[in-house]
């Protein structure tokens, strides 16, 4: 039988909003406490109750809908392990400052598993602070794409698994812009002054930034970037960037706040079903590819259930149901074929940004490694940039 | 006469009744106030053990000051900057409010002062967000102001910048004003509250018009009441996180915002800690200079 996908209807992009919000406003409850650090879920000591926790993004899986219970619920029914999937990461470096704690005390987390960029996963397994996957149980590792495996920080496959990929571009309402963008210049476009974010994640807005200036950002150097900090500085002054947001552009995008902004493919392939005139570019000069991978915190115990976990995310059909969906790029060998074949996803299947031709592969960069006090540098200058 | 065991005991029981009534809130504030506060002086002196940590050692850096006045010096104004402008005009609306409450309220008083506390019931967080849509690009109030042909009006006046409202100064202190109304109109009234009737009735009697009555009478033994209410209003606005961050944009953030963000994202505990002490030697300075000695005897806080 084909595997039947849900087609995301703009009745599911209205409660996705609403979900958002949440999402924002949980994110800013936790984080005024100040207690964020000896707070929730970052602060068990390990967990032995027999269910799997993973903790990861919010709106980065299949929900459950009326009729169509999403990948959570089907992996329970599937398998009979019970998961608790927590989408409490608002920010990746506020959660490693929820984590590092446990981690550096060597005290297990409650986290069986966790979603975070590739990045963050190199200084986890820079600080030993990751447990090898039991890959040996997961044998649909074999539909891992191969561009994806082993990465230079994990060459052998050890600590990390990928989740999703995705870009890092140009999102833009047309009606508000008055025109297309195609280029990173056109986010400084005095005629947009106010109506502009960008991100947060370091590596994307300067990444974006460094390549509009002709940069190689696989090989990131701190002289080279100064143009690129310096014209970001510039435009905070000057009001031309509105904010610098995480998840929370998405919804200044549908509130009309913003005319364009530095955001993630996936996000506005899915914010496009509530805003028809949304659009999302790689702009000329090349788009950051960065990827999300499952790591295993030091001292997890339930190292079978999530093989088992990580197994059922690889099978082509349920990797298909999660990409139609979240419409990011999948680390998945079959899922293309899988969308081509239902016609409610067979347009999914040609989408260039979720399925990069040779072509568009060319314009996407990765960003490259920076050593330990070279990051301290990046974020202190970024940092002084984005908290005013 | 020599006061009797019996007598001496019961002033000894006498002293010592207070002290222990006193106890749980005494230890309260030692517990969780004073002594984490106290912690964050040698924290403030010490420098980061690793870049990934929390962790510190002690050297006794006075530097960090230095350099958290240097970077944070304007945010910390802009901070009290925005917390005075809310508090200035909070009163400018909240005297007249308590003045109709106390003495044109009547039998509606309770209920009228029920309506100013309305809003606090509900969580501060929800009220930021809410605000955020109704300041939006494509909100409520930019829409009254281009239908009302005021955008330019305003943006000349600095209100709105490239006509919008949402993330500029102008949010950002609506936002912390709301916050604080309830604040400074209580005290007011209760200040009013402590005006005797008949004090108003004498001025009268020796021919004093209204407007004498009010700037003799009613503003002179109002004025506690500001001052409790500056006290209120002031000291938490110029810590708070919430509605830079909803409200606000880089430009506007706020000195919470920066501790937090030192804190939890940089990982910069020493340099956290010297802000927060900062902060926490202005704001007693600025309470210091509101009571002048007076105490906290006369002010009416409620």
């Amino acid at each position: 039988m084909p595997a039947q996908l849900p087609l995301p209807s703009s009745q599911s992009g209205r409660r996705l909003f609403l979900q958002r919000l949440a999402a924002t406003a949980a994110g800013a409850v936790l984080a005024p406490t100040l207690l964020q650090a000896c707070k929730g879920s970052g602060s068990g000591n390990g967990n032995g109750s027999g269910e799997l926790v993973m903790s990861t993004f919010p709106l980065y899986i299949d929900p459950d809908a009326p009729g169509a219970p999403g990948s959570v619920s089907r992996f329970r029914r599937d398998t009979g392990i019970q998961l608790r999937y927590l989408e409490d990461i608002n920010d990746t470096r506020q959660f490693f400052a929820r984590i590092r704690p446990q981690l550096a005390a060597g005290r297990p987390l409650v986290q069986d598993l966790m979603v975070l960029p590739s990045w963050m996963a190199q200084r986890l397994i820079g600080l030993g602070w990751l447990e090898p996957l039991p890959l040996a149980q997961v044998p649909n590792i074999r539909n891992l794409v191969p561009y994806l495996a082993n990465p230079p920080w994990d060459p052998q496959q050890r600590y990390s698994l990928p989740w999703q990929s995705g870009i890092a571009g140009i999102a833009y309402n047309i009606k508000a812009t008055g025109r297309e963008l195609a280029r990173i210049d056109d986010l400084f476009d005095p005629a947009l002054r106010g109506r502009v974010s960008a991100l947060l994640e370091m590596r994307d807005t300067m990444g974006l930034l460094l390549l509009a200036d002709g940069q190689d950002i696989s090989q990131p150097t701190w002289a080279a970037a100064q143009p690129s900090f310096a014209r970001l500085e510039q435009a905070r002054k000057d009001g031309q960037i509105r904010r610098f947001t995480g998840n929370d552009y998405q919804n200044d995008l549908l509130a009309g706040n913003l005319a364009a902004c530095i955001g993630w493919s996936g996000d506005v392939a899915q914010l496009v079903l509530e805003q028809p005139d949304l659009r999302f570019v790689v702009p000329e000069s090349g788009g950051v590819l960065w990827s999300d991978v499952m790591l295993m915190p030091k001292g997890a115990q339930h190292r079978r259930e999530a093989a088992a976990w990580m197994n059922w995310v690889y099978e082509p059909v349920e990797a298909a149901r999660i990409a139609a969906a979240v419409q990011y790029i999948s680390p998945v060998v079959g899922v293309r074929q899988q969308l081509a074949k239902d016609p409610a996803t067979a347009a999914l299947a040609a989408n260039e940004l979720m399925f990069p031709d040779g072509a568009m592969q060319q314009r996407l960069h990765s960003f490259g490694p920076l050593s330990e006090s070279e990051e301290a540098r990046w974020e202190e200058r970024f940092a002084s940039i984005t908290e005013g | 006469m020599p006061a009797s065991p019996r007598a001496e005991a019961a002033v000894r029981a006498r002293r010592f009744w207070p002290w222990l009534l006193l106890a749980p809130g005494l230890l309260w504030l030692l517990g969780l106030y004073l002594l984490p506060l106290l912690g964050l002086v040698p924290l403030s002196l010490s420098e980061p053990l690793s870049r990934f940590g929390l962790e510190t050692v002690f050297r006794g850096r006075l530097a960090t000051y230095l350099e958290v006045l240097q970077a944070y010096g304007p945010i910390l104004w802009r901070s009290f900057g925005y917390a005075a402008s809310a508090t200035a005009i909070g009163l400018l609306l909240a005297y007249p409010l308590a003045f109709a409450i106390r003495f044109r309220g009547g039998r509606w008083q309770p209920l009228l002062i029920g309506l100013v506390v309305l809003p606090s019931l509900t969580s501060y967080l929800v009220r930021a967000i809410a605000w955020t849509s109704l300041l939006g690009d494509n909100g409520p109030v930019l829409a009254l102001l281009q239908s009302l042909d005021l955008t330019a009006a305003f943006n000349g006046l600095g209100l709105l910048r490239d006509g919008r409202l949402l993330n500029t100064p102008t949010a950002v202190i609506l936002g912390l004003l709301t916050n604080q109304l309830p604040f400074l109109v209580l005290p007011l009234v209760l200040a009013m509250e402590r005006i005797q009737p008949c004090l108003l009735e004498a001025a009268a009697d020796l021919h004093a018009g209204a407007w004498r009555r009010f700037t003799q009478v009613v503003w002179p033994l109002s004025r506690p009441g500001l001052a409790a209410g500056i006290l209120l209003g002031l000291i938490p606005a110029a810590g708070d996180v919430v509605n830079p961050l909803f409200l606000g944009g880089p430009n506007e953030r706020m000195v919470a915002n920066t501790i937090d963000n030192l804190l939890l994202v940089q990982l910069q505990a020493p340099r956290a800690a010297a802000l927060t002490l900062v902060l926490m030697a202005l704001v007693t300075l600025a309470v210091l200079l509101q009571l002048r000695g007076r105490g906290l005897d006369g002010l009416p806080l409620p």
